[in-house]
């Protein structure tokens, strides 16, 4: 059998070619994606080894709440106390702030996109000057790449926006960050002070974020030593437990990065399974004739199936490796991009882990046998008699079980869904729910949609042949020809088109509240925020920027706001809170109180919050809450107000004096002015322009602002989707090739008779057209449904208002067709360059 | 049998028409230097043994295929001079073919087999003509019928009609009964013979079955390539004693 198998593969050098396509694609992307994403984890590890490898052990407040950026801080008096400890020889302060922001020679702020601005104080461990000297008094070092990229000169004097003011620094050295020869400072800029320098700008003031110590003794010994001298407010960490953390600390710069691209791998497979499978039900079936004749003489039903799959090993086996091959290679030039993009990233080799070699055989060899299964059964199932046939159909399968099946396979996959949106569960249920949701309905819909392939393609087959006569005829009744390979063919597109149209959905969703909050409950006048990415946790601006705009005759008042996710616990649960002058902010926002009073709400003792958590403590106004913030501190806070709209303050509302207790951060995240004049623009205009990288706005920019952002996020997201477009069309191309071979003779025939080739690549082009149509349209019908049950499950506090981008949706439609068009252009060349005798007698 | 005055009301000709396969030691000659004239509303038949180069004639006449020495002539119009595109011009206006089997698209009706060359021009055609056409094909009914609902007669008959129905001015038949059985074969063979008695059509037509061969006006017999003898009103007795003379 293995040699029949053979046989026919290399006999059917194209079929094979594109069948192995189709498998290789879903491979190498799989192997692209994790070979990447280990390498640069491995690149990592490697680096915090580095750093943390400097330091013996770490001296640190303990944390148990909250962010990182909110761990408390030390007084710099425990340096001495360390340091006088038996077998530390060396025991060195350090403190760090993110969001320290270098004004370069034009007078733009440097931002890095994504990773954080730190501001640090110097160590000749970790920083190893290649120009200049170390910082003193007023002077600063900043990394080699950031000077590069922004041409910031030694010698020069440049403002540096801190968490409390903005100050003018002079450069006086560049370092290499990590390792002595290559800067590793993975995209962020560290503008570096001396220590006192550090504690007074970055607003530590007497205080240490850290100590690091070096020891000449048994270091388990010392670190209990320095344990009990510090006490229990402490903790004392191992090299190892520092490189773990600086590790995963590296890793969330890159873990969206990685989970993008582990995202769109899962497509690509998902949508790789639909085309492999398309293609060995399209090989089966034009191999009717030849297995009716092998049945003919003598071979068995069940050697004519294990030929099959001995044939779909043999093109697993041989994809796998093709794309494992090309996978690295893919890992490699992604790589090199993401180094020519500026981000400082150390080299290393490239890893291939066993795990992705397992993966990839998996994929490759596993989705090729499954979806050799059903062409198998159906192969055993041909008879000697088909060899004389003419027709090459098999019996198509009942429409009317074909729309049961595939519709209670399609709700199961929907109640999952529904189940994952509405948040169901914790974060790992709700993310396998809508993911298997997810896939179970588009399997549904694959196996239903073949029964309405036929209909909805010969309408939307009517134009092309008003359009275009005989050619357009024809390419409308070659696209309803086979309704099942019409189905999956355009399946295939509509993966990557629902979950556009999905995001599209939400996103107009989340644009449309933006506008609505705005309007209604948005009082103030002026908004001030960094121009960084509002999704950093850590962007702001100094807080001395409110008080400056505060001082304006032309401003009534102003309000700073501040976030911490996670920054505080009550009720045993960590909860996200923002903050705000509760004497002013009734002013500027409405938060829709539904019981007491925000203003006149004591700042130290105060705190306002949303009905729903209200309800679940059972608390009213007046009642006392138990809340304990990052410096392990728990306050007995009174409810003052309980709110109805977390669009504006989320859930938990405190005062900024509250909040100066018990956090490090003095920057503001957000701020807010109500204009006391008319004319108050050129004041707001004035004041932000002393400190760059930090805007200004006025209600409709301020709106506009927002709503481009979401529109730009949401269409990074959708082109990233799209790219399973590309897959989708390798596929439409690879089923119309064999379609084209299929219909070898009919097109000698139409040839024979008077057809041209423009006119029989232009037939083909739109057969490709239609299909690729209907995938765009059942991708976009699904994708609204999805997007918009999506948008009323999410919260509100992100879309009160639901909306559907007709345009934008419509778009995706002609869009699908034309990549459908484009798709052709091969197949349809082939077709074009048939010899007519040739192709008349064919078999 | 002078074919060398050409007529000029010759359908379409050959002459010194040669066509070689392959090349070096493997080159076939199919056909030797033919000289042959179908003249307008006449019904030829081609005979000769298998492998004489009767469907390589048909081809290279029809404009499917080109010669490689000679030319051949639609009407006035030398198909040497034209390009890929205005051969297929040609073929789609001025030329019919029917194949021996599978002459029908799948996916179009009867009806729109029939009118595939036209459709494919953008042109209407000769209405009256085409339901003239239409009717002497006896399937009036079935006309909105797709191939795989009719039978291989049924299907032939379509092919034969769909020739006939752009009016071109030769039409060639390869083997148009060799698929199908006695009573079906008679029946598309009435139906050529009546379109050139009735409508005027020119046909030539290959053909191994003597009885078929009897139904045209003139029969011309192929031997390697080359026209060996050619006899007008033919019976089937005839051409059978001819066939075992030219002993094959
Ligand atoms: N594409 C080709 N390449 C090479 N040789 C060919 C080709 N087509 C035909 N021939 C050869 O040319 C000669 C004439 O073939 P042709 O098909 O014209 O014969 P025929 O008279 O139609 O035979 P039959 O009665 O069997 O149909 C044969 O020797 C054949 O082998
Ligand atoms: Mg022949």
């Amino acid at each position: 059998m293995l040699k029949l198998a053979l046989r026919n593969l290399l006999d059917k050098k194209i079929r094979f070619a594109l069948t192995t396509l189709s498998v290789v694609t879903g491979v190498t992307f799989v192997v692209g994606t994790f070979a990447l994403t280990d390498s640069l984890r491995s690149t990592f590890g490697d680096l915090a080894q580095d750093i943390a490898g400097e330091t013996d052990l770490t001296v640190r407040a303990a944390q148990e709440i909250g962010n990182e950026a909110d761990r408390p801080t030390m007084p710099d008096s425990l340096l001495d106390e360390v340091a006088a400890i038996d077998g530390v020889v060396e025991a060195s302060g350090t403190v760090q702030a993110r969001n320290v922001v270098i004004v370069d020679g034009d007078g733009e702020a440097i931002r890095p996109q994504g990773p954080p601005a730190l501001g640090m104080n110097f160590s000749s461990r970790v920083f190893f000057l290649i120009e200049g000297r170390a910082p003193v008094d007023q002077e600063f070092v900043v990394d080699a790449t950031t000077a590069a990229n922004n041409d910031l000169q030694v010698g020069e004097t440049y403002d540096i926006n801190g968490p409390v003011r903005s100050q003018p620094f002079e450069l006086v050295g560049i370092f290499n960050f990590g390792s002595p020869d290559t800067n590793t400072s993975l995209g962020q800029t560290m503008s570096v002070f001396d220590t006192r320098t550090a504690q007074q700008f970055l607003g530590f003031g007497d205080r240490l974020a850290e100590i690091r110590v070096l020891v000449n003794a048994d270091v388990a010994e010392v670190r209990a030593a320095i344990g009990a001298a510090v006490g229990a407010d402490y903790e004392v960490i191992t090299q190892e437990i520092a490189a773990e953390e600086q590790t995963e600390q590296f890793q969330n710069v890159l873990n969206i990065f990685t989970s993008i691209l582990l995202v769109f791998a899962f497509i690509a497979v998902f949508v790789s399974a639909f085309i492999i499978n398309n293609t060995f039900q399209i090989v089966v079936t034009q191999r009717v004739r030849e297995i009716g004749l092998w049945r003919a003489i003598g071979v068995t039903p069940k050697q004519v199936s294990r030929s099959i799959v001995v044939e779909s090993a043999i093109v697993g086996l041989l994809s796998t490796a093709i794309g494992i091959a090309v996978g690295m290679l893919v890992s490699l030039v992604m790589r090199a991009a993401i180094r020519a993009s500026g981000f400082g990233l150390p080299s290393g080799p490239l890893v291939l882990r066993p795990r992705t070699v397992v993966l990839a055989v998996v994929i490759g060899l596993g989705v090729t046998m499954i979806a050799s299964i059903v062409p198998a059964m159906r192969a055993r199932r041909i008879t000697p008699i088909a060899a004389l046939s003419q027709d090459h159909r098999i019996e198509r399968s009942g429409w009317r079980r074909r729309v049961a099946v595939g519709g209670a396979v399609t709700a199961a996959g929907v109640v999952c869904l529904a189940l994952g949106m509405a948040g169901v569960g914790s974060t790992a249920a709700v993310l396998a729910l809508t993911g298997i949701g997810a896939l179970v309905t588009f399997v549904g819909l694959n196996v239903a949609s073949p029964a309405i392939a036929r209909p909805v393609v010969r309408a939307l087959g009517r134009p092309v042949q008003a359009l275009f006569g005989m050619p357009g005829r024809l390419a409308r009744e070659n696209a309803a020809r086979n309704p099942r390979r019409t189905a999956s063919t355009a399946g295939a597109l509509m993966i990557g088109v629902t979950l556009m149209a999905t995001t599209s959905v939400v996103g107009a969703s989340v644009s449309s509240t933006i506008a609505d909050v705005l309007s209604d409950a948005v009082r103030a006048d002026y908004f001030v925020r960094s121009e960084a990415s509002p999704f950093d946790p850590a962007t702001g601006f100094p807080a001395q920027l409110l008080n400056d705009l505060e001082n304006r005759d032309e401003i009534e008042s102003v309000v700073g706001y501040r976030v911490a996710f996670g920054g505080m616990v009550v009720g045993g649960d960590s909860r996200d809170v923002v903050t705000a002058d509760f004497d002013t902010v009734e002013r500027h926002m409405d938060g829709d109180v539904i019981s007491g009073s925000i203003t006149g709400g004591d700042p130290l003792t105060g705190i306002a919050l949303h009905v729903d958590p209200a309800d679940d403590l059972g608390v009213a106004v007046g009642d006392t809450l138990e809340a304990t913030f990052p410096d392990n501190q728990t306050d007995t806070l009174t409810v003052t107000a309980i709110f109805a709209d977390a669009a504006i303050y989320g859930n938990w509302l405190i005062d900024n004096a509250l909040w100066e207790q018990h956090f490090g951060r003095r920057d503001y995240r957000f701020g807010t002015a109500v204009a006391q004049v008319e004319d108050s623009q050129v004041a707001v205009a004035e004041v932000t322009a002393r400190y760059p990288g930090v805007i200004g706005e006025n209600r409709d920019e301020f709106r506009e602002a927002n709503q481009s952002l979401v529109n730009s996020i949401f269409a990074v997201i959708t082109v990233l989707l799209g790219l399973s477009f590309v897959i989708a069309l390798i596929g439409i191309a690879n089923t119309l090739a064999l379609s084209v071979f299929e219909r070898t003779r009919e097109i000698g025939l139409l040839r024979a008779v008077g057809m041209t080739r423009r006119q029989l690549r232009r037939a083909v082009r739109w057969e490709a057209a239609i299909v690729a149509t209907f995938g765009g349209l059942m991708g976009v019908v699904v994708g609204t449904v999805l997007g918009v049950a999506g948008s009323l499950a999410t919260p509100d506090s992100f879309i009160t208002t639901v909306d559907v981008p007709y345009a934008t949706l419509a778009v995706y439609i002609v869009v699908a067709g034309l990549a459908g068009l484009l798709a052709a252009v091969l197949p349809a060349r082939r077709a074009g360059r048939m010899n007519i005798l040739e192709a008349i007698a064919h078999e | 049998m002078s074919v060398a005055a050409p007529p000029t009301h010759a359908a379409a000709r050959a002459v010194a028409a040669t066509k070689i396969y392959g090349s070096g030691d493997t080159a076939v000659r199919a056909l030797d230097a033919i000289d042959v004239t179908f003249e307008q509303g006449q019904f030829t038949a081609i005979m000769g043994p298998s492998g004489s180069g009767k469907s390589t004639l048909m081809h290279c006449m029809a404009g499917l295929d080109r010669v490689t020495e000679g030319q051949v002539l639609i009407g006035e119009v030398d198909l040497s001079t034209l390009s890929e595109r205005d051969l297929t011009l040609l073929r789609r206006d001025n030329v019919g073919f029917v194949f021996q089997a599978f002459n029908l698209v799948p996916t179009l009706t009867a009806i729109e087999n029939i009118m595939l060359p036209m459709d494919l021009a953008g042109s209407a055609g000769d209405t009256d003509w085409v339901d003239e056409v239409v009717s002497a094909t006896g399937l009036a009914d079935r006309l909105k019928h797709r191939p795989s609902e009719l039978s291989g007669g049924q299907q032939q008959r379509v092919a034969v009609a769909r020739a006939l129905a752009g009016q071109p001015q030769v039409i060639f038949a390869d083997e148009p009964t060799g698929n199908v059985d006695l009573n079906t074969g008679a029946e598309i063979l009435g139906f050529m013979r009546n379109a050139v008695d009735e409508m005027g059509q020119t046909i030539v037509m290959v053909t191994h079955d003597a009885v078929a061969a009897s139904y045209a006006d003139r029969v011309v017999f192929l031997v390697d390539g080359k026209i060996v003898d050619e006899r007008t009103d033919p019976t089937p007795e005839r051409i059978r004693a001819h066939m075992n003379q030219l002993g094959a």
